[in-house]
């Protein structure tokens, strides 16, 4: 995979870290499937037809989960500024911080190409990173996607691919999970009249 | 035949939710399908499960499943537990307030929620590969975070959503830990096949040192934000309090439990390989700081189904201290405990039935004097919380000793000591809540013997009955080399 596709994955998460718009997220990650669905499909063709079926999970996913998120922001009003969040900068300090020094943690695991191997751990931590520092549920939920992205990322690098059982498997759930996800975005706001997960914050003991 | 008992384990709820969804019009028949389909369900789980306890080896072994006696005793368990939430959600949802959805479709969603999830609970105790029972373990995420937040109160939104995000980045972190086994495995193999229990036990000796230790610690750690252990528990004391009690006695008796099987069988399978014994240090490390964690929370006055999750919390913590010690007397100690703590805590769920109905602010603050307002309520509340405090003859009593001398067999005498004095703590702070729950003040009226107590009051007496069978079941299972041949199997 190119050092630029890489950088791309990487970039368009920070950028769900510190983006305001809701729509300008869930494009974004849409994007990370496409590109990592298109490259499946595109690179060194094989006689193995797991890029095959890779590519076209990844990309079927990158059209139709954001679509489903963009569907839920659109039944939802207008999302008010959520004043519980760090700054922009702040959440984006936070995030680099923690992901490098995940990086820093975890030895290589075997992949052909070191990039792809700190690429892949660095975009599923960016992914938990976007729940930890946004606190609108819908942010929340496109961190599922980010963290998931990270691991198509290894298996797309690896010689033979992931077993096709567990890609569809894991769209499958992927699928569910994210409509779980919306359905609990939506009640959410209906609710609390907000998407801030901060008012959340009741059941303590 | 044999196949086709397993495949219908899973096929059976599938097969109640869909016609459930497609096919019922009235809340009448909607009940009587969900019982009827749970019948046919648990008759068959438990067939299965005899099956495999009284085959001989390593399990019976399929395209898809294994079947050995530590996982027909899971299937069992879930069976079972299963079965009494069905048999019990139709009073539940008699009462129900607002709920998540709307008043027409509630119930409808509620069923096809509760066999979904159920179905990926029998499977995930007969699946043959670490890839599939991921899956599945997600699955039972997506299908049961909306029955969390079935009452659809702000509190239940936030306990349903807290479950939803912590446990799904949990097993995000399990998934990479899966890909990097897969990678150091891919030279035996490369395909699906590589990720069974079977070929895990063959050839992770091969593995590096580094590729085994990072894996162990990625699924571990993955799988116990599921289980709900310290200190990745967050998501557990809101979930089991604001779920339906039907629904809480399913996620604390079956999931938690099961979720443990899958981690008890990579403990197994790639603990044998890594260096210093990581995986028996992790285990007993989430355990250990399970039960210190929970132990204080027992000695607070809490609400009755917060009180029970502190309770899932030790108990979880107990559960994990048997896969760490990993001896045989262990071993046995972890099945009883499993099932006893199943039919206990099922029991004090659905106990919180009649409290909800004739207690409504039991729901935020602990109940007292049950004794004087409803005997039959206050046995339910006595029954349950002696046994999962470990007072004998309680099964829980055996299977915690039993553990804790699997422990001193395995030479972690400080360890046991340490976990003996929790234990202890937390027992005397469940039966100061039981005294409390049962002879403390109260100004209220007595109770009239309505629906929810009478079927507190036959579950029971049936649980009761079950939990003495357990216990005089512990006996015979010490006696016998049991224990070995469930470890054997488990790996």
């Amino acid at each position: 995979m190119t050092g630029a596709a890489i950088w791309g994955l990487v970039v368009s998460s920070l950028a769900v870290i510190v983006v305001r718009r809701r729509s300008t997220a869930i494009v974004l990650v849409g994007a990370q499937a496409l590109g990592l669905g298109l490259y499946a499909l595109t690179h060194e063709p094989s006689a193995s037809p797991a890029p095959m079926v890779a590519g076209t999970i990844l990309i079927t996913k990158g059209l139709l989960l954001p679509a489903l998120l963009l569907i839920t922001t659109r039944r939802a009003r207008k999302e008010r500024l959520i004043v519980s969040e760090p700054n922009a900068l702040a959440r984006l300090a936070i995030a680099v911080s923690v992901a490098l020094a995940i990086e820093q943690l975890i030895p290589r695991f075997g992949l052909l190409e070191a990039g792809v191997e700190h690429a892949a751990v660095g975009v599923l931590v960016l992914g938990i990173l976007v729940a930890v520092v946004r606190r609108a549920v819908l942010f929340q939920a496109l961190g599922f996607l980010i963290a998931e992205n990270g691991v198509y990322l290894a298996g797309l690098s690896l010689p033979s691919g992931l077993p096709a059982f567990i890609e569809l498997g894991l769209v499958f759930d992927l699928v569910v999970v994210v409509s779980v996800a919306a359905a609990f975005a939506a009640k959410i706001h209906e609710r609390l009249g907000s998407g801030d997960s901060s008012l959340l914050e009741v059941l303590r003991d | 035949m044999t196949s086709a008992l397993l495949i219908a384990v899973p096929a059976a709820p599938l097969l109640g939710a869909l016609l459930i969804r497609a096919a019922v019009r009235t809340p009448v028949w909607a009940d009587r399908l969900n019982i009827f389909s749970a019948s046919v369900t648990a008759a068959v789980a438990l067939a299965a499960s005899a099956l495999g306890v009284v085959q001989s080896g390593h399990g019976l072994g399929g395209s898809w499943y294994l079947l050995d006696r530590g996982g027909a005793s899971f299937l069992a368990v879930i069976a079972a537990i299963g079965w009494l939430s069905a048999v019990v959600s139709p009073t539940y949802l008699a009462g129900s307030g607002r709920s998540f959805f709307t008043a027409r479709r509630a119930r409808e969603w509620y069923y096809t929620g509760f066999h979904l999830f159920w179905a990926a609970l029998l499977a995930l105790a007969l699946v043959k590969n670490l890839g599939v029972a991921w899956l599945l373990v997600e699955a039972t995420t997506g299908a049961s975070a909306l029955l969390v937040a079935f009452s659809g109160s702000t509190n239940a939104l936030e306990a349903g959503w807290k479950y939803l995000v912590l446990t799904t980045f949990g097993l995000a972190v399990a998934l990479l830990g899966i890909l990097i086994l897969f990678v150091g495995l891919s030279p035996h193999g490369g395909t699906l096949a590589t990720l069974d229990w079977q070929s895990l036990a063959a050839h992770s000796a091969h593995l590096s040192d580094r590729t085994a230790v990072v894996s162990l610690i990625l699924i571990l750690v993955g799988l116990a934000a599921k289980i709900g252990l310290a200190p990745v528990h967050n998501w557990l004391p809101d979930a089991h309090s604001e779920a339906p009690p039907p629904v809480s006695a399913l996620l604390s008796a079956a999931l938690l439990p099961t979720v443990m099987l899958i981690a008890w069988r990579v403990a197994l399978t790639l603990g044998a390989t890594v260096s210093h014994h990581l995986a028996r240090d992790l285990m007993l490390a989430f355990g250990l700081a399970s039960l210190a964690i929970a132990v204080p929370f027992l000695w607070r006055r809490m609400a009755w189904k917060r009180l029970l999750a502190y309770s899932s919390l030790e108990h979880m913590g107990i559960l994990a201290l048997g896969v760490g010690f990993a001896t045989p007397l262990a071993a046995i100690g972890v099945i009883v405990h499993v099932a006893g703590h199943g039919l206990a805590k099922s029991l004090a769920f659905y106990t919180a039935l009649p409290l909800a109905r004739h207690d409504p602010d039991s729901a935020r603050r602990a109940p007292r004097g049950l004794s004087r307002q409803s005997p039959a309520t206050a046995a339910a509340v006595g029954i349950s919380l002696g046994a999962l405090a470990g007072l004998p003859p309680s099964p829980l009593f055996f299977s915690e000793l039993l553990i804790l001398l699997g422990g001193v067999t395995a030479h972690e005498t400080a360890l046991v000591t340490i976990a003996a004095v929790l234990l202890a703590l937390g027992f005397l702070g469940l039966a100061h809540a039981l005294i409390e729950t049962l002879a403390g003040d109260s100004h209220g009226r007595r109770w009239a013997v309505g629906r929810t107590v009478r079927l507190a009051s036959r579950l029971t007496v049936a649980i009761a009955l079950g939990l003495l069978a357990l216990s005089a079941g512990a006996y015979l299972l010490v006696a016998s080399h049991a224990g070995v041949a469930i470890m054997r199997g488990i790996a």
